[in-house]
């Protein structure tokens, strides 16, 4: 069971790197910026995501937090109204596109998967780089665009608008058709992993659950972005040669834009979501010592939500002019992808009871989004029904919805999958004490910054507008104080990760005494993750009771 | 994705096997799903025009047949005959690799790129003659003899259909010569190492494959 | 150490066979035959129907391309279903916009494009000329003799 790399000694808590004097750690094999810049180890390219991604969410937290300022006043307080309305552009572009979509699939994937299967590596190794420069590429162009007469559409740029706006639309939408490549790249090598590459014994209904979220990620990532990639071409086009595609003064139909937009975006947030539910999956079983409740179902529901995602979009267009008959339709299929959710969150729940719970860190986030995704989820059912939509659309009802699901369940997710894998990456560990704290922290703040959203959204405020009447300002304080409270949250995170870094303790190889797969390897691994054969995965993942042995009768 | 080295004793070439792949069979069956996927990525984003292209048929159905009763249906014909034989070239190229008979790859691979520039030849013609005579996109649209609402934009789908295709032509080509470069030079295809050849010619098929759909929903409205 | 990733399941489906030449120039020649009844049954501008026929025998050529010069009637499993998911998420981002387009309020679109205007006589048109194109007005050429240009 165990692989046949070199153990240590019992009692003996080396320090990593001198671990294996002939097998180092891949954070140490190669120490030239060379070697990092131009390897093809996923771990690397992995930390190399990690990395930016992190950065890029500094960026779009910073407009964030300077658009909750704008806000707290009625009228003008740091800024005029163009500037404001590229603001919110440029958060949503770097949020969405920089962090939210590569965020747990490039970093944790990419890390993770090989691993979890018993592989070497992921099947393509040099695409998978290819990947990250595409990536930067792509980054570069975009911000750069923004920064230089900025995008003012929003980050949905519609037509009309986003044709004829003389804000620069050519270098921001460009940067995120190459950022889409990215995102196809990472999904092709992921999928042909999973098909070829698992160790002998890791039948499809013995991986690990992370790699079924990955694997549907993956299919959504291949089918859906080249469609957002046509649509970005085409209106880049518009914008600058006035082809009229999408202009009802040259007979084209905005409504025929929205179709190929929500065709990609909608499914694009389950390209988000569903990785932090993979992640959530693993994280649950080993915090509560317990076999997953309802493996198969839990797996099979990573691809309905994959499915499903595919058929809801026209709910986010309600009320944009398309047939009511249509409208109707997507109102009944988007009630399915809740039910797919749902059976997660059961299965999550049915997990953690009567199991042995360790309220580490990384379950207090798993409680927390517990809390957000029910209530995301079931605000987004909610702005699913036609009839209510009409009153919400385009309100900071709909704000609040996403935000819950993307903050509150995905980072979340990505929050508790860095302290979780931290050992496994780093091997290093952090402060516990801190780690509850800033859990703690960043739970109050996101609630105190987006329930009051709701209620704004409700009364009326509607998105993206940079005036509103004075009876809101009160619930617009609250939120931007809430802010700076989530705003601390995560600058203490940072703090005591870095501290981790370089002073935190040697973790060795599996502190969580997980079963998951990839604790099987060192900690942090070897650059080809197993030194010696291909170990052997004679039981499934997370197999901590097997049910014909336990004590109690119904155990899992 | 991975290079030959000529086996000790001049037995067939085998090309190297990378690391972290069980078999080499595992990393051709590999290579081959990756480009299945690859190329179903291909077929989303033309599908995005071809919806485009739907959407304003049935708005304004005078208009498409008019305007593609302005189209050169010969010159049609001729390229989409061109295609389907370049594409059965590209699949004897294949064949021949199999086997190993490296000479007979670069033939049909050359041939494949004669033909493929042959398409590309037409399609010049075809875009100078819409310059000459105004059909051109949205607001550059001035051809007299017809105008009807729709017009211009027949053509917006029309021309952005052909170039992203046209795109997709020169992809292919400059695919298919690295394999054709390889076929002269190192000669090493062989039943072990034909997968270079196969993932560009199913590039190549898939070229084929929408201008298949484009033709008749171009040419023949 | 030959261990084989992929399970024996998948092994079988990939396996290789090697045809003779022969059937890349059936398939040719089909795919020519095919292009020629296209372009003979697309010159005659069948109104309604000819739209139909021509993406069915679209939809036969680009089977064929598929299955013999692609390989897929080869290799079973997972390059198939591959392709075959693409293509279900192709209809389904073709066919409901064109849904939508079909059932909108009748004031948003042009007089005779919605599903209930289905009737060629309630826009002025006679049988000659189909919903997706192929006939053209009657008298004289594009555009003129319709009853919208005359007074």
């Amino acid at each position: 069971m165990t692989p046949s790399s070199s153990i240590a000694a019992p009692g003996a808590n080396p320090a990593p790197e001198e671990h294996h004097d002939h097998h180092p750690s891949y954070l140490v094999d190669g120490t030239t910026i060379k070697s990092w810049l131009l390897t093809v180890d996923h771990k690397r390219i992995g930390l190399m995501f990690l990395f930016w991604v992190l950065v890029f969410f500094l960026v779009g937290g910073i407009f964030a937090l300077l658009i909750r300022v704008e806000l707290l006043t009625p009228g003008p307080t740091i800024m005029d109204a163009m500037t404001y309305n590229r603001m919110f552009t440029l958060h949503g572009l770097v949020m969405i596109f920089l962090f939210m979509i590569p965020a747990i699939p490039a970093v944790f994937g990419n890390f993770m998967l090989p691993l979890m299967l018993g592989a070497k590596d992921v099947a393509f190794p040099r695409l998978n780089l290819l990947s990250f420069y595409i990536y930067l590429g792509g980054a570069t162009l975009a911000l750069w665009g923004m920064l230089n007469g900025g995008l003012d559409t929003g980050w949905t740029f519609y037509t009309p608008y986003s044709a004829h706006t003389t804000a620069t639309v050519a270098p921001v939408l460009f940067g995120a058709f190459i950022i889409g490549f990215s995102s196809i790249v990472t999904g092709i090598n992921f999928i042909v992993t999973v098909h070829t590459m698992r160790a002998p014994g890791i039948t499809w209904f013995k991986m690990p659950l992370f790699v079924w979220a990955m694997y549907a990620t993956s299919c959504i990532q291949v089918l859906a972005t080249p469609v957002i990639g046509l649509l970005l071409v085409l209106v880049t086009v518009e914008n600058l040669f006035g082809f009229g595609m999408f202009d009802p003064a040259r007979g084209g139909d905005p409504v025929l834009f929205q179709h190929l937009f929500w065709f990609y975006s909608h499914p694009a947030v389950y390209i988000m979501v569903l990785p932090s539910f993979g992640v959530m999956s693993e994280i649950v079983s080993t915090f509560s010592r317990k076999n997953l409740f309802g493996y198969r179902a839990v797996a099979y529901s990573s691809l309905g939500i994959a499915f499903v995602g595919f058929f809801a979009w026209g709910h986010h267009m309600f009320v944009s002019g398309q047939s009511t008959f249509v409208g109707g339709l997507f109102g009944v299929l988007t009630m399915l992808v809740g039910v797919f959710t749902a059976i997660k969150v059961f299965n999550w729940v049915g997990t953690v009871y009567k199991g042995a719970v360790e309220f580490k860190t990384p379950f207090a986030y798993f409680c927390g989004f517990l809390f957000f995704t029910v209530f995301g989820g079931m605000t987004g059912i909610a702005l699913g029904t036609v009839s209510l939509d009409v009153a919400w659309h385009d309100t900071y009802f709909v704000v609040a919805h996403f935000h819950f699901i993307m903050v509150g369940a995905t980072i979340m997710a990505f929050l508790a999958a860095l302290h979780y894998w931290f050992p496994k990456m780093f091997g290093r560990t952090y402060h516990e004490g801190w780690g509850l704290v800033s859990a703690a922290l960043i739970i109050l703040g996101f609630n105190a910054t987006f329930i009051p959203q709701f209620l704004l959204g409700n009364n009326g405020m509607p998105r993206r507008y940079y005036e509103y009447p004075e009876r809101f300002q009160a619930l617009n304080v609250a939120s931007t104080a809430g802010a700076t409270l989530l705003a601390f949250g995560f600058i203490i995170i940072a703090l005591y990760l870095t501290y981790a870094l370089v002073y935190g303790k040697a973790s060795g190889k599996n502190p969580w005494r997980s079963k998951g797969y990839e604790w099987m390897s060192e900690s942090p691994p070897p650059t080809h993750n197993f030194v010696g054969p291909q170990p052997v995965f004679p039981e499934e993942p997370h197999f901590y009771v097997d049910p014909k042995k336990a004590e109690v009768p119904n155990a899992v | 994705m991975q290079s030959s080295s000529h086996a000790a004793g001049g037995a067939l070439p085998v090309p190297r096997l990378a690391g972290h792949f069980a078999s080499l069979e595992v990393q051709n069956h590999a290579a081959r799903l990756g480009m299945w996927l690859f190329l179903a990525t291909e077929i989303l984003l033309f599908a995005g025009l071809f919806i485009c292209y739907g959407i304003y048929r049935f708005l304004f159905p005078e208009a498409w047949a008019a305007a593609s009763r302005s189209l050169d249906l010969t010159l049609g014909t001729v390229n989409t005959v061109v295609l389907i034989t370049s594409s059965l070239t590209a699949a004897l190229a294949v064949h021949y690799a199999k086997d190993g008979k490296n000479k007979a790859v670069a033939v049909q691979l050359g041939l494949t790129l004669v033909m493929a520039v042959g398409f590309l030849v037409i399609k010049y013609f075809e875009y100078k003659h819409k310059f000459d005579i105004g059909t051109l996109p949205g607001r550059f649209y001035s051809y007299e003899d017809i105008q009807l609402p729709g017009v211009p934009l027949y053509f917006t789908v029309y021309f952005c259909a052909t170039a992203l295709h046209g795109i997709h032509v020169v992809i292919g080509m400059v695919v298919l010569s690295f394999s054709l470069v390889r076929a002269l030079k190192k000669a090493d295809f062989g039943p072990n190492n034909f997968t270079m050849v196969e993932l560009g010619s199913m590039y190549w098929h898939l070229v084929d494959l929408v201008w298949i759909f484009l033709f008749p929903m171009l040419y023949l409205v | 150490m030959g261990i084989a990733n992929e399970s024996r399941q998948e092994e079988r489906n990939m396996r290789e066979e090697h045809h003779g030449a022969g059937r890349y120039w059936l398939i040719w020649g089909l795919l020519l035959v095919l292009t020629a009844v296209t372009v003979a049954t697309g010159r005659i501008h069948i109104p309604t129907w000819g739209l139909l026929l021509a993406l069915v025998i679209a939809t036969t050529k680009g089977t064929l391309v598929a299955l013999y010069f692609m390989h897929l009637a080869d290799h079973r499993g997972a390059n198939r279903l591959v392709f075959a998911v693409s293509i279900i998420f192709v209809v389904l981002l073709l066919s409901i916009p064109m849904v939508d387009l079909g059932t909108r309020f009748r004031g948003a679109t042009p007089p005779g494009s919605t599903y209930s205007d289905l009737q060629a006589i309630d826009i002025g048109a006679d049988a000659q000329e189909g919903r997706y194109g192929g006939g053209l007005r009657k008298e004289g050429k594009m555009g003129e003799g319709s009853d919208v240009n005359k007074k």
